[in-house]
């Protein structure tokens, strides 16, 4: 009884100012909704229509394109020998930031990129880059490309999760065998049966990528097109000005955009309840299996080839087209990078404190929490996932405002903690429930307390999902761009914000060099987790 | 119709974990005639159903030469093979009706015909009221039949038998043994069952046990 009480004493203490934080930005953002004259001057905006089209075209056409690539792919794969392998490799790609991705995309694709390199002369007759915008073209065409190849990752790691499982993925694959008995090959196998069942259970996955795909802001600031500009871009713009009535306007299209990101969301979860199950009774043919390897071996491509592009990139010095490795090499922008060492500093400051912030929280939260105010909890957390990033940081701004701490590194790194939380709870969660609750009852009946129990049992057999989670909260946190800038005012300086800032600028050289570190940063911080929390090799075996 | 089954190797996993489960086997199965292999749990009789039937399973590697009706089938994909195969769990599709689940197994052809042939199916079993019915609604028992008769709509021309009464009581047991023999029977479909239990083993069959072909 007493240690129940306990439990809810700290259960309180850690849920209530989480939870009040995570109302009051709520309630902070809310004033933009009465503001008439708001509204009004972003209804008068020049070209709002054309902003809005943009934002509903790049958002759903990389969504339902990274969606149906997403099911080609699976289709091809699943069921093969080599998908176990794949699955694995997913979280490297995973792991790679969408700004740094962004800037890599964009050297790969620009005029003056590798693709058009690699073509030139000899096909396209080119000696010179072209005159054409191909990366932050007015048709928003390399933004959207940019985001299927970001996100088509994320949806495999969603759907691998669901095929991974007993009691769906594999009695899929045992059904479908059963289809391919009766007749079906094996692509028309999975369609008819695999695909209708897994489908319905990455609708939140989906909806993620889409909510994402609308209101994305760093991303489209370095691959989107400028002119029209997204909405969510250009309401960053307007909250940046030092007008206070468009920072209002600007608020207002967080609004607006929630709005966007809520009917679309509607939209494709009434579609998707529409669908008939009855066959025509056409058994297909399987297409060649070398398509399908050579579209997985190009998602893989693009990867090293952003990684690459950006490798050469940040150590390029006169790079005359159509060359395909620059004429000589220059560490001035990696010396660069080294005298301006304090946003590297603030980088790691902020990942180190708000992973451990968000681990330290997640674990003494699953240890106490009843799953009653868990659940309740969870749907508070996730808010800053589900709403706009612009709209986010409004409501975070004048809370900070309040507090008195804009500016302050404590702003800044409150505004990282709330964003790494619901992703080191949604890390470690999986682990630590998932975890055989017999183990704590031997541990009691050997006459262990409830400390040792957790010391030496419980922790280190959970160690690899611990690191884990302190990896993905570092990754998260080196990866915010809004709120760094936001609700610092500019004056932390982190190695993502000096990526996209720079990225408009001519030193192509520099925002390789940040881009790459943002990406080094998180990947070696998962490796280290990888190699830490490797299982234990035992001298002797068994057999 | 007949089925002959050469079967050079069948190997299961990679490098030193890699296990011989059969060698230089041979069977040849006449219409109607229904053969059983007897062994062990875990002894890899249903992977040589899984190598007959073509599935991709993996660490299955095997070489085989397999004949239904003296033509060589086993260079074809499982979905041309025209074997069906009844599994342990019966795989009914839990998105499909009932009827629908029967429906995806009539061949190809006009919309008609294919309804009259799943709704005779559903005649024969006497489940027309779960025509509509999500299959997880139904007994294992009534699963288990809806399941034979999706295998049996398919038009198969050999039938292999994956342990298909292991997960059903015992009354039940023994009635949807005989229900799938005497299918078997009156359509001449040369079959193989695989088993551990010696009370699956149809009458006047043929016995064959897994444990003498590792001594051979």
């Amino acid at each position: 009884m007493k240690k129940s009480v306990e439990s809810q004493i700290i259960g309180v203490a850690l849920s209530l100012p989480i939870a009040s934080i995570l109302i009051a930005v709520c309630a902070y953002s809310m004033p933009a909704i009465g503001n008439f004259d708001a509204w009004k001057a972003l209804f008068e905006a020049p070209n709002l229509s054309s902003a809005i089209r943009m934002t509903l075209w790049t958002g759903l056409a990389s969504t339902l394109l990274a969606w149906g690539l997403t099911a080609w792919l699976i289709s091809q794969a699943f069921g093969k020998p080599w998908w176990a392998a794949l699955v694995r490799k997913l979280g490297w790609l995973l792991a790679v930031p969408h700004a740094a991705f962004a800037v890599g995309f964009v050297f790969l694709i620009a005029p003056s990129g590798w693709f058009l390199r690699v073509l030139s002369p000899w096909l396209t007759g080119f000696e010179q880059p072209p005159q054409i915008a191909t990366s932050q073209d007015a048709y928003g065409l390399g933004l959207i490309a940019m985001l299927i190849f970001k996100e088509v990752p994320f949806l495999l790691w969603a759907a691998a999760t669901q095929l991974q499982r007993d009691d769906t993925g594999a009695r899929w694959l045992r059904e479908c065998q059963a289809a391919q008995t009766l007749g079906y090959s094996a692509s028309t196998a999975f369609w008819r049966v695999v695909w209708p069942q897994l489908s319905p259970r990455l609708l939140w996955p989906l909806l993620a990528v889409l909510a994402y795909g609308l209101t994305v802001v760093d991303a489209a600031l370095i691959a989107g097109p400028s002119s029209p500009a997204t909405l969510s871009v250009r309401a960053w713009q307007w909250l940046q000005d030092s007008e206070e009535a468009t920072n209002a306007q600007g608020a207002a299209t967080g609004w607006l955009l929630t709005l966007i990101v809520a009917s679309c969301a509607a939209l494709m979860w009434a579609l998707s309840r529409l669908r008939s199950h009855t066959t025509g009774g056409d058994r297909g043919r399987d297409a060649s299996r070398a398509f399908g390897y050579a579209v997985w071996l190009g998602l893989l491509i693009v990867y090293a080839a952003v990684l690459l592009a950006l490798a050469v990139g940040s150590v390029s010095g006169v790079w005359p087209f159509p060359a395909l490795l620059p004429s000589n090499l220059s560490w001035e922008a990696w010396q660069s990078v080294a005298s301006s060492s304090r946003s590297i500093g603030i980088t790691l400051a902020l990942a180190v404190l708000s992973a451990s912030i968000g681990l330290l929280w997640a674990v003494v939260w699953l240890e106490i929490a009843p799953p009653r105010w868990d659940a309740a909890l969870r749907k508070l957390l996730y808010l800053p996932l589900l709403l706009p990033g612009v709209l986010w940081v409004v409501g975070l701004h004048r809370l900070a405002l309040h507090l008195q701490i804009t500016g302050s590194f404590a702003g800044v790194l409150l505004a990282h903690v709330l964003a790494v939380l619901p992703y080191s709870l949604i890390a470690l969660s999986p682990a630590y429930q998932g975890f055989d609750p017999r183990y704590g009852q031997i541990s009691a009946a050997l006459g262990k307390s409830r400390w040792q129990f957790l010391a030496q049992v419980k922790w280190p057999l959970l160690r690899q999902s611990l690191l884990a989670t302190l990896a993905v909260g570092f990754a998260v946190s080196v990866a915010q761009y809004l709120p760094t800038l936001y609700v610092g005012e500019g004056r932390y300086v982190t190695v993502t914000t000096e990526a996209v800032n720079l990225a408009s600028g001519g030193q192509r050289s520099l925002v390789a060099a940040y881009a790459w570190l943002q990406w080094l940063l998180p990947a070696l911080m998962f490796a280290a987790a990888a190699w830490l929390g490797r299982p234990r090799k035992f001298i002797h075996s068994a057999s | 119709m007949s089925l002959e089954l050469h079967v050079k190797h069948l190997k299961v996993g990679q490098g030193a974990a890699q296990r011989i489960l059969l060698r230089d086997f041979s069977l040849i199965c006449a219409p109607g005639q229904i053969i059983t292999i007897m062994g062990q749990s875990g002894c890899g009789k249903s992977s040589l159903l899984a190598a007959t039937a073509g599935l991709q399973i993996e660490g299955l590697q095997t070489e085989l030469s397999l004949k239904l009706n003296g033509q060589r089938i086993d260079h074809l994909p499982t979905s041309q093979r025209q074997i069906g195969l009844l599994f342990q769990d019966d795989l009914l599709f839990a998105h499909m009706s009932v009827r629908e689940n029967l429906l995806f197994a009539c061949p190809n052809g006009p919309a008609i015909e294919r309804a009259a042939q799943a709704d005779a199916a559903l005649q024969e079993l006497g489940f027309e009221q779960f025509a509509n019915s999500s299959p997880l609604t139904l007994s294992g028992g009534q699963r288990a039949r809806v399941s034979l008769m999706r295998t049996l709509l398919a038009q198969p021309k050999a039938l292999l038998l994956d342990e298909p009464f292991s997960k059903l009581d015992s009354a039940l047991r023994e009635q949807f043994r005989l229900m799938v023999f005497s299918h078997a029977r009156k359509l001449g479909l040369p079959t193989l069952l695989v088993t551990h239990d010696a009370a699956d083993v149809a009458k006047s069959a043929q016995v064959i046990q897994w444990e003498a072909l590792q001594h051979a």
